[in-house]
């Protein structure tokens, strides 16, 4: 059974990592290479004498072209690949601020106040996660075209906030409802005000929470696709909009630049996940299995 | 502890974040419903009350029944296999070794990842000429097909890919449930000379059961809305591929029908919120259980 066990997860650990590893190869390669119907993933450092340019064979002269090149604007494209991955910072950095200020705020009023019919709001938060983001785009069109905030940072960011706050609210009631009670009641018998309260005693306590809350919001922001590219044509385009948009004909695709890009995009979920490995299932599941 | 004021305080604590999700989710959710009985456009066209002609297009459009028929086929493979994938996956994990953290937090990196962004990328090891896949599979003398143009294999890349994604959060879920049996039992059980199988039929599957419960639900009400994925790998308009969520954007973005795609909408709705009512009555039971 151990034999087995081992096998099977090392087996796993393969088919879940090749693809990302497969993603830093090509990330290296030119273009020939990386459509090359003799698969290269052998990286050589010097280019092979004239006349040896083999098609069998396996290995690929590593280049950081790709990486050079995404600083450039593709055709078809109005800004270069890295405006964009600021494009998705900013959206994203700004959104994840704002959910977790208001969900930290809600948290706190439905952990520590009689709220009439608090369980009912609650479960309404829990419900606007559950709606396709298709199903609601339309009106929102409208409506930012009213506004003008179609193709704006600030259109976005107000939606992914909206979107994020289910989660926020969420994750935050947890983590309020584990800090004791009578941390408050005695800044309270001291002569604190509810909101000195709040600041002071509460929010402290709340840090980690905030934290890791923080980072699930910043993922579903990052990651969004369905709203940045249904209300954006230009102005405030994601990466994941952006890239998307490059799909036009695949037979063109620039890959190396593609998964360079890629690459640089999920590097930081990468790191985030590491940070955050001990809460995953709390954030997954909303706060309601903690660990 | 209620001292004066509370009433207006408490309302400025958890005020903020319902407005928010009012203006965000409920106010478009109506216009939608408003939008399905008329015949607005996306650009120009007239704008006026077409009563309930939207819903019998939608009703008699074969695209329809077919999209519905497709994400049912869709979300019931991937959540099943995934569940089961993960479900061995976590018993296969459950002993302590050295390392066992960063194994674990490498296997659950890609539920993480943009699908958008990943699935584009996809797109490169799926290649039926070029992929990776296909040359590791004809080095191994196993057949190759043309994963993403065979009209018979399209579902299946999207659902391999979906499975790479997901199966993740089914382990993570299940090896929390599988932690969560009290040691105790299976000591008794061992004492009662019961069976491997016994064991596992009679304690560990009904301990697990609720939370692997929990974990069904949460991907199913995410598997619905499939769009990510399909976009990037076949597009919104594939008879073979095309979910709920992409027919939508295909009918409101591309065709431009408006108050077709929102009446549209609105029937996909009424599916999701069953889903989700099932999935937050769930949560509801869950929380009340003593822990």
């Amino acid at each position: 059974m151990r034999w087995l066990s081992r096998l099977l997860v090392g087996g796993y650990l393969l088919l879940a990592t090749l693809p990302l590893v497969w993603m830093a190869v090509t990330s290296f390669k030119a273009k020939p290479d990386a459509i090359s119907l003799h698969p290269r993933f052998v990286p050589i450092f010097t280019a092979p004498a004239e006349g040896a340019d083999d098609a069998e064979r396996s290995t690929f002269v590593a280049t950081r072209e790709a990486y050079a090149k995404l600083g450039e604007v593709q055709t078809g494209a109005r800004a270069s690949y890295f405006e964009h991955l600021g494009n998705s910072a900013l959206i994203g950095l700004l959104s994840t601020l704002l959910s977790v200020a208001l969900g930290t705020l809600a948290a706190y009023g439905f952990s520590r106040f009689e709220i009439a019919g608090s369980k009912d709001w609650l479960f309404f938060i829990l419900s606007t996660r559950f709606l396709p983001a298709l199903a609601v785009v339309v009106p929102v069109l409208i409506m930012y075209r009213e506004l003008g905030l179609l193709g704006t940072h600030l259109g976005l960011v107000l939606l992914y906030t909206a979107f994020n706050l289910s989660l926020a609210v969420w994750l935050m009631k947890g983590f309020i409802d584990e800090i004791p009670r009578a941390f408050e009641e005695a800044a309270l018998v001291d002569g604190y005000s509810r909101l000195q309260a709040f600041f002071r005693v509460i929010l402290p306590q709340a840090r980690t929470g905030m934290a890791v809350t923080a980072v699930f919001c910043l993922i579903s922001a990052w990651n969004e696709y369905g709203f940045a590219m249904t209300l954006n044509s230009s102005g405030a385009l994601t990466v994941p909009a952006y890239f998307a948009g490059l799909q036009g004909n695949l037979e063109g695709m620039p890959w190396p630049q593609v998964a360079a890009g890629a690459l640089i995009f999920v590097a930081p979920i990468v790191l985030f996940t590491v940070l955050v490995r001990r809460h995953l299932l709390r954030g997954m599941t909303f706060g309601t299995i903690k660990q | 502890m209620q001292e004066r004021g509370t009433t207006r305080l408490k309302w400025a604590f958890v005020g903020p974040t319902l407005l928010f999700l009012l203006a965000f989710n409920l106010f478009p959710l109506v216009w939608s419903i408003v939008l399905g009985f008329r015949n607005d456009e996306l650009v120009g066209g007239d704008s006026r009350f077409v009563g309930s002609a939207n819903y019998a297009r939608v009703f008699a459009d074969p695209r329809f029944a077919e999209a519905v028929r497709l994400t049912a086929r869709f979300v019931g493979l991937a959540v099943l296999l995934e569940l089961l994938v993960g479900f061995t996956l976590a018993l296969a994990l459950q002993r302590d070794f050295k390392g066992k953290s960063a194994v674990l937090t490498t296997l659950l990196i890609p539920m993480m990842l943009s699908p958008a962004v990943v699935g584009l990328f996809w797109n490169l090891i799926l290649n039926g000429n070029y992929g990776i896949l296909n040359q590791l599979l004809a080095a191994v003398g196993l057949p190759a097909p043309q994963w993403t143009t065979d009209r018979d294999w399209k579902f299946t890349s999207i659902l391999l890919v979906d499975l790479w994604m997901w199966t993740p959060f089914m382990l993570l879920i299940s090896l929390a449930a599988l932690n969560a049996i009290p040691k105790s039992l299976y000591e008794a059980a061992e004492i009662d000379r019961a069976g491997t199988l016994t064991v596992f039929r009679r304690i560990t599957l009904p301990m697990v059961a609720p939370l692997l419960g929990l974990a069904v639900l949460l991907r199913a009400t995410d598997a619905l809305k499939q769009f990510d994925l399909v976009m990037a790998i076949t597009g919104p308009n594939d008879a073979k591929t095309q979910t709920l969520s992409t027919l939508l954007y295909q009918v409101v973005f591309r065709d431009g029908k408006v108050g077709l795609g929102a009446s549209f909408a609105c029937v996909v709705l009424v599916a999701v919120i069953a889903v989700a009512t099932l999935f937050t009555r769930y949560m509801e039971r869950l929380q009340e259980r003593p822990s």
